[in-house]
């Protein structure tokens, strides 16, 4: 009993001694982003674990606009949630519809479709940028936020019908005969059987392909130039363009950049349950 | 309600060709069994009918109206899955009315039919639960019910049993007949147990790679099955078959096995010289008392309460016998078999094919 408990304690120590320089890993950067969050611009780089003079003055710099790189904060803010829900909803119609159709309705080439939209990851996506640039361009998308929407879905597309599939292929087959004895269309059996029973799935591509647009860099970067326009993403980066950035402003404007991605997935986790299809069938 | 008939049905999967001219009638009401052992293509008979798969040649027809080119919705059958295949994220309820909601039934009607089915199948306390809160019974029943609802033609059953404990397959072998004698809907049940088909079967279909071996009524297969197979496949223990050549010289007319045991033929087919194989029940064997007969050792007794069961060693094979009560007879003991001369079957060794009298 007691040599029982030693090892329990012993597996214990083990994690620990992972899961605490795993932890600290991870939570140093994050750290120094809210210290620089709350440090005085002279402090900000004074390098102590906790400031002199705490402060929250950054975050109304931020929130109020008052900084030259923060003009149009709120706006851009605005653009970056306007945009990754537009990528996350479309992505996830897109998807979930070709998903249905390959996996359920056995579309005729369905796997084909889908071999060859994986295989653009072959390519990485910074050598796509210039394509896509050519190809908005040609299509007169160029500085229209539609431009960066319909890239991003291009690039989440693939890999969401892909996980979509896997999961509509473990959904019994038997249910879907059921359904069609039953009486119910294709679009009847996508809506009231299949989307219903894909709700994990879906939530878990859908908050994928949102923070995937939310946290874009490069593409939004190339596509949209007005400043009214841009991504909060790509006005973090102009700071960098400066001799003289306030390093304090980059940072607190970027841990309020990381809330929402983060109220997002603590929304959202709890959808993502397994076991839904309990009791459909005999396993 | 409704008539079925199958005519020159072929199916094929590919290059492989797995129902070879299938033709037979269900008439309006009737209970009819498909059986045969796994690959027979029994399943993929019942799912051509439900419409779940393509017919490869030949027409169904429901009551009169060819539906070989008729989707699933529009045949109006109903089908129980052997997994139940139950919409999880719904109700018990929700389950059962699906069916009538696509339809756009009056909600009136949906809440009587699902109610008056409930009622049937006892499924009223469960009315509002998930199939996951549902033991496998239930959730048979729950599936029963969803065909129920829908009053259709035709029911159709695919092995529905096979995922239940013993005990609540004989309950519910029961429970789909008594449902059956209550509402009379013509229906088609497959299954690759005899004793479901036997019980529960008006008349009972026996297929065997891709073919029929016997349409007939549960005894007539019993007691006159039309060849080896049937005869070996319909009952349990199995009849006992022997091969041998029928002699009709001295001693009267029997089948003389290898090693020169002698099965006595009764009057039963069978030319001089001709191979045969040679059957007869367990049931129709009986000791005789004063160890004449055909000579045997017991070589296991198997006493099941009401009946026993003993293992014999004839010659060179070993053969069933069953018997009411409790014999006073131990294993390694030298026996005498009778046979009953009304229940002796014979069949060509060669094609199978019952010798006609």
């Amino acid at each position: 009993m007691k040599a029982k408990s030693l090892r329990k304690v012993t597996a214990e120590a083990k994690l620990l001694l992972i899961g605490i320089p795993v932890f600290l890993w991870t939570m140093l950067p994050i750290y120094h982003i809210f210290l620089f969050s709350i440090s005085t611009k002279e402090e900000a780089f004074a390098g102590k674990l906790w400031p002199d003079h705490p402060t929250l003055r950054n975050f109304g710099l931020v929130l109020n606009q008052e900084n030259y790189w923060l003009n149009h904060f709120w706006l851009q803010l605005w653009n970056s949630l306007v945009i990754a829900v537009t990528v996350g909803a479309l992505t996830l119609f897109i998807a979930t519809a070709a998903a249905f159709a390959i996996s359920r309705l056995k579309a005729r080439g369905g796997r084909l479709v889908m071999n060859l939209a994986l295989f653009t990851y072959f390519i990485p996506a910074a050598f796509l940028a210039v394509p896509m640039y050519k190809a908005m361009g040609t299509y007169g998308l160029l500085n229209t936020q539609w431009a960066l929407i319909l890239a991003m879905v291009t690039i989440a597309a693939p890999y969401s019908i892909w996980v979509l599939k896997q999961a509509s292929d473990k959904l019994p087959w038997e249910l879907d005969e059921a359904a069609r004895i039953d009486g119910a269309t294709p679009l009847q059996l996508f809506r009231l059987v299949y989307l219903p029973l894909m709700a994990p799935s879906l939530v878990a591509v859908g908050t994928y392909a949102l923070l995937l647009a939310w946290n874009e860099y490069l593409y939004a970067f190339l596509l949209l130039s007005r400043d009214t326009d841009i991504t909060l993403a790509v006005a973090l980066g102009h700071f960098l363009s400066a001799d003289d950035s306030p390093w304090e402003l980059l940072m607190t404007t970027g841990l309020i950049y990381a809330l929402p991605p983060a109220a997002i997935y603590y929304t959202f986790k709890r959808y993502m349950v397994g076991g839904l299809t309990a009791g459909a069938v005999k396993s | 309600m409704a008539s079925v008939s199958f005519t020159s049905i072929e199916k094929s999967f590919g290059s492989t060709k797995v129902i070879h001219g299938i033709g037979f009638d269900i008439a309006d009401g009737e209970f009819v069994v498909l059986v045969g052992p796994s690959g027979c293509g029994k399943s993929t008979l019942l799912r051509m009918l439900a419409g779940l798969e393509d017919i490869t040649g030949g027409t169904i027809a429901i009551d009169g109206r060819t539906v070989n080119d008729v989707e699933s919705k529009d045949r109006d059958i109903a089908m129980v899955f052997q997994s139940y295949a139950l919409y999880p994220h719904m109700t018990v309820a929700d389950n059962m009315a699906f069916s009538l909601k696509l339809r756009k039934a009056d909600r009136k009607v949906i809440a009587e039919r699902v109610d008056k089915a409930s009622k049937i199948l006892n499924l009223d306390p469960y009315l509002h639960r998930f199939p996951r809160e549902l033991s496998g019974g239930q959730r048979q029943r729950v599936a029963m019910g969803r065909a129920i609802v829908r009053d259709p033609k035709v029911f159709l059953f695919d092995e529905p049993l096979s995922n239940l404990d013993a005990k609540l397959r004989v309950a519910m072998r029961a429970e789909i007949k008594a449902l059956h004698q209550r509402l009379r809907t013509t229906t088609v049940y497959v299954t690759h147990d005899q004793v479901e088909a036997m019980t529960m079967a008006d008349r009972i279909v026996v297929m065997h790679d891709g073919r029929i071996e016997q349409i007939g009524t549960p005894l007539e297969l019993y007691d006159h099955p039309r060849n080896l197979f049937v005869a070996q496949f319909i009952g349990s223990p199995a009849m006992n078959v022997v091969n041998g050549t029928v002699r009709r010289g001295g001693g009267g007319a029997h089948v003389e096995v290898a090693g020169g045991v002698r099965w006595p033929l009764h009057g039963a087919p069978g030319a001089e010289g001709q191979a045969v194989a040679y059957g007869v029940r367990p049931e129709h064997l009986t000791l005789a008392p004063d160890g004449g007969g055909v000579p045997g050792e017991i070589i296991v007794v198997e006493p099941t309460g009401a009946e026993t069961e003993l293992l014999i060693q004839v010659g060179d094979a070993q053969v069933a016998l069953r018997t009411h009560g409790r014999p006073a007879v131990d294993h390694d003991q030298k026996v005498g078999l009778l046979v009953d001369p009304a229940n002796v079957h014979v069949f060509d060794q060669s094609t199978g094919a019952r010798l006609a009298s």
